[in-house]
């Protein structure tokens, strides 16, 4: 009697996480599966016969010199989230004591993340427009003769990208930050008052071990984010001029479904899941030695 | 217990038909339409295009379904950018309802008749393609078959300001070279403009086409050709015209601003514009973009010596294409038949000239120019339109070619790499690109 109950309950579980479970085979498991079936393939999409090829896929990756631009790239790309991280922490620190306006300025600041990105595009390439826009305009007017070129030269369009990108992701770590501040005992801070911390000493030496599993957090989801994140580029640049914003992610839109290279697309993708997991695995290892729960 | 266990199947099951229906579930309705097809009753048949509905082609669709009840044909527009295009493509391999198709470029043309999406069609033998759309037809041919019919006249040309150009003392060139056209920009900034000339960056590489179509893209020996002279002829003279001229804007700041170059042009910032017929949808906006000058039409420029070495950009366009897949084969046929010999005038408003012989020249020109005809030099407009006789060719590389030389000449415009280094990377690229593909 009771064995069949448990059978029942456990029938009546499968039943609820189906539709669930068969979402997640359709949409995820079988297309994983399928591109790594595919990575091996010379599979072009619309062509008629598809052929097994072996490694050939991935030879041709480590042999093209795109794919070594847009793997730097990608690293450029990714200085954006430490950066942003700390401005996030700085601003949080400062939003979460109680200065004017602080509820407006903390809506300012995540507004970006919300935006549409067509129109964070549109917006960052006129303040960006080399002669006549207003960044450039504010670098002369303080003196700098020669400001950079942002998106329009090859050395500055990945960092101008970067700066956008640590613009869009600051509201995000910013209120995530403030979540993590405002668990903070009040006592310890105090505690560390009373004992004649200075302001500076005591956001290094409490606050900030205090919220380190945030800045995990944030870490490891804004570097994965990044690293998969190609709408931004593609709406501004197209990866463009030249290639120097052509990141692994935006390679892989390229590749699959501007000249239907699947086979080819798929190898790229597990590069890049590859790199995604190195990174995740490192970070976790790493995080003994600076995160304190 | 049973029955709990059919019940706990069956809702699975359920589940799983209600997934599985709303993959297909598109598929099935049509199917229902092109059934009562069959029995006598209405075709319905789906063309795919990219120009908006209200810039014509509703018009057209609308005019033929009134006047065949029996055909009924819906249009359904696709973005003719790389997300339009694979939505298109999806859609034919997927078989879902296209009938009828347009293909903008030979590129996309390629994939879907490989995809075997593409009725030849040699089959129907009552309308002489070669015959109605004249020698440039040909140019669509793959492996000797019309998969589809062009129907639409391309015109690639240069824009004028004529009264700019009268009062420096210049004429309206009939064949020219870039060396002239560079001297005419100059002029002409020094007459006042900011500009000599702008340019969409989609028709900065017809010079580069023009050359290559005529000395091959591939060498005898299957190297790459990307190395002719006259390559490094073109990246010089635009790299002079941005640097030393001042006379076009510097490709860094073109690209970062998307520079609106046709408001530009009719706004007087620039003399002169290197554009196609689509021009004139917006130059005929005179509430948007008023002046009080004509516009007067020049062929675009050479870069080899000889006017006979010449292949302009051109030819046909929008290259209509049946289904092979599609169950009213035959009614697409009338339709498309119809369509080119006149049905598409309504589009000819928004540029797209019929390039069928059964329509009538002056119709279709006025059509074109609408109410604002007076503010054309016609004398010109007429010669690059039907007068010029340059041979002409449709751009049929692939997309990766397109891209690979791009990335090289912006990194020679924006100073990145000298003209030798662009020509010796595209050429390592394209070589490249030649192996893997063969």
């Amino acid at each position: 009697m009771h064995k069949s109950w448990m059978k029942r309950q456990s029938r009546l579980g499968y039943l609820f996480i189906g539709p669930n479970m068969i979402g997640v085979l359709l949409f995820f498991i079988i297309p994983a599966v399928y591109s790594f079936y595919l990575m091996f393939t010379d599979y072009k999409f619309m062509s008629p016969e598809t052929n097994f090829v072996g490694l050939d896929n991935i030879r041709r990756m480590l042999n093209d010199d795109l794919f070594v631009v847009a793997l730097r790239n990608t690293f450029v790309f990714l200085l954006a989230v430490p950066v942003s991280m700390g401005l996030a922490f700085i601003v949080a620190v400062a939003l979460n004591k109680s200065v004017y306006w602080q509820k407006t300025l903390r809506a300012l600041y995540f507004m970006p993340y919300i935006t549409s990105g067509v129109a964070i595009a549109f917006v960052w390439m006129l303040l960006f427009q080399p002669t006549s826009g207003p960044i450039n305009g504010f670098l002369r007017g303080i003196g700098i003769t020669n400001p950079p070129g942002w998106l329009s030269t090859t050395e500055w369009s990945m960092y101008a990208i970067d700066i956008i990108w640590i613009w869009f992701m600051l509201g995000y770590n910013m209120i995530i930050y403030l979540a993590a501040l405002q668990e903070i005992p009040e006592e310890l801070v105090e505690a560390a008052r009373i004992d004649g911390a200075r302001p500076w000493q005591t956001i290094r030496q409490v606050i900030w071990p205090l919220v380190s599993p945030t800045t995990f957090l944030l870490l490891i989801t804004g570097l994965i984010m990044t690293i998969k994140n190609f709408g931004i580029i593609q709406a501004i640049t197209q990866g463009g001029p030249g290639n120097s914003t052509t990141v692994l992610s935006l390679f892989i839109y390229q590749n699959a479904f501007r000249y239907y290279e699947m086979g080819y697309a798929a190898a790229i993708s597990w590069a890049l899941f590859a790199i995604i997991m190195i990174f995740t695995v490192l970070q976790w290892l790493g995080q003994k030695r600076w995160v304190h729960y | 217990m049973r029955i709990k266990k059919g019940l706990t199947g069956l809702i699975v099951g359920a589940l799983m038909l209600g997934l599985l229906a709303g993959c297909v579930g598109k598929n099935e309705t049509n199917g229902g339409d092109n059934g009562g097809g069959a029995a006598g009753g209405k075709v319905k048949l789906t063309m795919w295009g990219a120009v908006p509905p209200e810039n014509g082609p509703q018009e057209v669709v609308d005019t033929w379904n009134a006047e065949h009840p029996d055909i009924q044909v819906e249009y359904v527009r696709f973005v003719n950018d790389d997300d339009g295009n694979l939505k298109l493509d999806t859609a034919l391999s997927t078989g879902q309802n296209v009938d009828l198709y347009v293909n903008y470029t030979l590129t996309n043309l390629d994939k879907r008749i490989k995809g075997g999406t593409a009725l030849d069609l040699g089959e129907f033998t009552d309308y002489n393609i070669d015959e109605k759309m004249g020698e440039d037809a040909a140019s669509w041919k793959v492996d000797g078959k019309y998969y589809g019919m062009p129907t639409k006249k391309n015109a690639a040309f240069f824009a004028l300001n004529m009264k700019a150009l009268d009062q420096a003392g210049l004429s309206v060139p009939t064949a020219w070279t870039w060396d002239e056209a560079r001297e005419y920009a100059l002029k002409l900034k020094t007459a006042g403009f900011k500009y000599g000339l702008v340019q969409h960056t989609a028709s900065y590489v017809d010079p580069l086409d023009s050359v290559l179509v005529k000395n091959g893209y591939v060498k005898a020996d299957g190297t790459s050709n990307l190395d002719d002279p006259l390559v490094t002829k073109w990246l010089e003279t635009l790299n002079g015209m941005m640097k030393e001229d001042a006379t076009t804007p510097p490709l860094g700041e073109q690209l970062t601003s998307k520079m609106p170059v046709e408001n530009m042009f009719l706004a007087g910032e620039s003399a002169m514009i290197n554009i196609g017929e689509w021009l004139i949808r917006t130059s005929n906006n005179m509430t948007e973009f008023p002046r009080d000058w004509k516009i007067a039409f020049a062929p675009v420029p050479r870069l080899a010596e000889q006017e006979a070495d010449m292949v302009k950009s051109g030819g046909l366009g929008d290259f209509i294409a049946i289904n092979s897949k599609s169950k009213n084969k035959e009614a697409a046929w009338e339709f498309l038949k119809w369509y080119a010999d006149g049905g598409m005038m309504p589009m000819a408003a928004g540029g797209r000239l019929p390039s069928s012989n059964a329509v009538d020249q002056q119709t279709a020109i006025d059509h074109l120019l609408g109410d604002y005809a007076d503010s054309y030099d016609k004398e010109s407009l007429e010669f690059v339109l039907y007068g010029d006789e340059t041979p002409t060719f449709v751009r049929s590389i692939a997309q990766e070619v397109v891209d690979l030389r791009a990335q090289e000449y912006e990194k020679f415009f924006l100073g990145n790499q000298t003209a030798e280094i662009t020509v010796q990377n595209m050429v390592k690229r394209h070589n490249d690109w030649l192996k893997q593909n063969q």
